[in-house]
């Protein structure tokens, strides 16, 4: 029983990586940052330091945003957040357990 | 714990003697020591529990195990659910980015969060007039770390004597209400001609500077009286020469800086700060022999002394170790903090032993490089400037420069980079302007031309402000700082500056 759950384990992990490649691979992706509810990182492809910035600035503002969306109208809900500035976008896709965040510069 | 073995063996206590062969018997004496600890004080004391508790643990064993942990190689178990977000997420990111990196929708949007300004001003004209009677010039400028203060320092830079002159060091606040342009908040005078300085990177009240005589000394304006707080004074270990650059650079011990100093003499010395003693004592040296210098190209055969005369030096950003010296001879080097070998001067009672530091060798300008600069955007460009009126950008990992722009038909004297614009930089020439130059445009000509009305005398130094973007400081020869505000075109980043500046430095010179 314990082998077979392993390899669940491991198809999973395949499957994770597999997906973030995809999302890595499209045009002008700099990075890409997956936040838990509580607004620790889980998986990130930049470094450190910017990581733990990023995750405790955004989970902060999708907060603020779903409160904002929600309190306009208690039956709507957010559903995809975009941060557009000078030198680059970022999207935050939320959902009930984690945050999607990809830092894309359209232009590169 | 692999098979060790335990070998006891016999210790002697007592004085051990050696015996050692015919030529060098020698009778080692021994002394017998002890020590003792003053009484130890002891006290009884007695506690008994109010309340008691029975508890016991217990594992289970080995196959009743329902969860495995994972090997090794995952160091956190897998987060329950994260498949199943990302099988939901994909397809929506994936599309948005694509129709992103398509999209026209935001093309030529700009948005004003700060109020542009479009022109360029002068906003201060700083003088002393008892410097300006005696004729001294403004040979070097420096902002605080707040970027509040400015402190400039007189000299002579034409002066071909050996100078006694007496000048000072001026100190301006200028947040400071009724800032009058005319009195310097403090004069700090100096028995001999001031050449450089510079201000402590952390510290806003500390201000080093080299002298004419080629002493260096630290000022701390703090303090009321004597406002001296280390000086290297005339001893073995100072400079013999003008000393035309000093910098604070970081020190061995974590948080603590030291002096540097370069001169004509070809000594680039490190100090460190002793206040309780008032003194700065030596504390590493570099000696620039021109029989050590790295040859690359045909070098010029003058018959003068081996030492090459450094007239502007800069440290990298990038790296901590490098830093660069422009010489009177128009040498450019990249030279190393830790550069083992010795220098090949003969010593002349210094306390400490003189490396050779450099260790590569620029493509040669015909007159002395009197400006270097790094650039705080790229690890691998530098900007220099001399006698020959062009601004040389070059790449650490080439000879030849890349790019070489005309500034002036005269004299250059100073050159730095922009703290905000990758692609921008400031030269200071010998005909009274401040030429600034963008190298994102496709002309070589200067972006900006800031007059400084000084009737064609030269400008020795100029400075950007570290912590105010939009603020520049200028020293003139006719004694006089100006302050210049600078337009929001000549300050805010444009969206591909790093990129362009990048794709400068991976150009191989013809």
């Amino acid at each position: 029983v314990t082998v077979l759950i392993h390899h669940c384990i491991l198809y999973k992990k395949a499957e994770v990586e597999e997906t973030l490649k995809r999302i890595q691979g499209q045009k002008g992706v700099q990075g890409i940052i997956i936040v838990n509810a509580e607004g620790i990182p889980i998986k990130t492809t930049l470094d450190n330091s910017s990581t733990v910035q990023y995750a405790g600035l955004i989970h902060q503002l999708v907060m603020k945003a779903r409160s904002t969306v929600r309190d306009i109208d208690p039956q709507n809900d957010l559903t995809f957040l975009r941060v557009r500035s000078k030198k680059n976008e970022i999207m935050i896709a939320p959902d009930k357990d984690y945050f999607l965040i990809v830092i894309q510069n359209p232009s590169d | 714990m692999r098979g060790m073995r335990m070998v006891l063996r016999k210790k002697r206590i007592g004085p051990i003697v050696e015996v050692f062969p015919r030529k060098q018997r020698l009778c080692l004496l021994a002394f017998q020591r002890g020590c003792q600890t003053r009484p130890v004080h002891t006290a009884e004391a007695e506690i008994q529990p109010l309340l008691n508790a029975d508890n016991g643990t217990q594992t289970d064993p080995q196959d009743h195990l329902i969860y495995q942990l994972p090997p090794k190689g995952e160091l956190r178990p897998e987060s329950p659910g994260l498949r199943d977000f990302l099988h939901r997420v994909e397809d929506m990111v994936v599309k948005e980015l694509a129709s992103n990196a398509k999209s026209h929708a935001f093309d030529g949007f700009d948005v004003n969060w700060e109020d542009q300004n479009e022109t360029v001003s002068c906003i201060h004209c700083l003088q002393h007039p008892s410097a300006q009677e005696k004729g001294l010039q403004v040979t070097s400028i420096s902002w605080s770390c707040t970027g509040s203060v400015i402190a400039c320092a007189f000299g002579r830079v034409d002066d071909g004597d050996w100078s006694t002159e007496k000048s000072c060091v001026c100190t301006w606040n200028l947040d400071r209400r009724g800032l009058n342009p005319k009195r310097p908040d403090m004069v700090i005078d100096v028995a001999r001609p001031v050449m450089s300085l510079s201000f402590h990177p952390s510290q806003p009240s500390l201000i080093a500077g080299g002298l004419y005589s080629g002493e260096v000394v630290v000022w701390d304006t703090n303090r009321t009286q004597d406002l001296i707080l280390a000086q290297t004074g005339m001893s073995t270990d100072t400079h013999r020469e003008p000393v035309y650059q000093v910098a604070w650079v970081p020190g061995p011990r974590r948080g603590e800086m030291v002096v540097l100093s370069a001169g004509s003499g070809g000594r680039v010395l490190l100090w460190t700060v002793d206040s309780d003693e008032g003194r700065l004592v030596l504390s590493a040296g570099f000696a620039l022999i021109r029989q050590q210098v790295p040859h690359n190209s045909a070098l010029s055969k003058n018959r003068g002394s081996s030492n090459v005369g450094v007239t502007s030096l800069a440290l990298s950003p990038w790296d901590l170790d490098t830093f660069l010296v422009g010489s009177e001879s128009g040498l450019v080097l990249k030279c190393s903090f830790s550069a083992q070998t010795l220098a090949a001067a003969p010593p002349d009672g210094e306390s400490v032993t003189l490396r050779a530091p450099a260790q590569f060798s620029f493509s040669p300008r015909g007159g002395p490089v009197h400006s270097l600069h790094c650039s705080p955007f790229h690890r691998n460009l530098f900007v220099s400037v001399g006698t020959d009126g062009l601004a040389h950008l070059h790449s650490l990992l080439q000879p030849d420069p890349l790019l070489s722009l005309r500034v002036s038909d005269s004299y250059v004297f100073g050159v730095r980079w922009s703290p905000t614009r990758p692609l921008l930089f400031a030269a200071a020439t010998g005909q009274g302007l401040v030429q600034i130059f963008d190298l994102g445009r496709k002309s070589l000509r200067p972006a900006a031309t800031l007059d400084q009305l000084t009737g064609g005398q030269p400008v020795y130094c100029l400075e950007f402000n570290p912590r105010r973007k939009d603020l520049l400081a200028v020293g003139n020869a006719d004694g006089s700082v100006n302050i210049w505000h600078l337009s929001t075109e000549l300050t805010e980043q444009g969206p591909r500056e790093t990129a362009k500046l990048e794709q400068l430095a991976n150009e191989v010179a013809e």
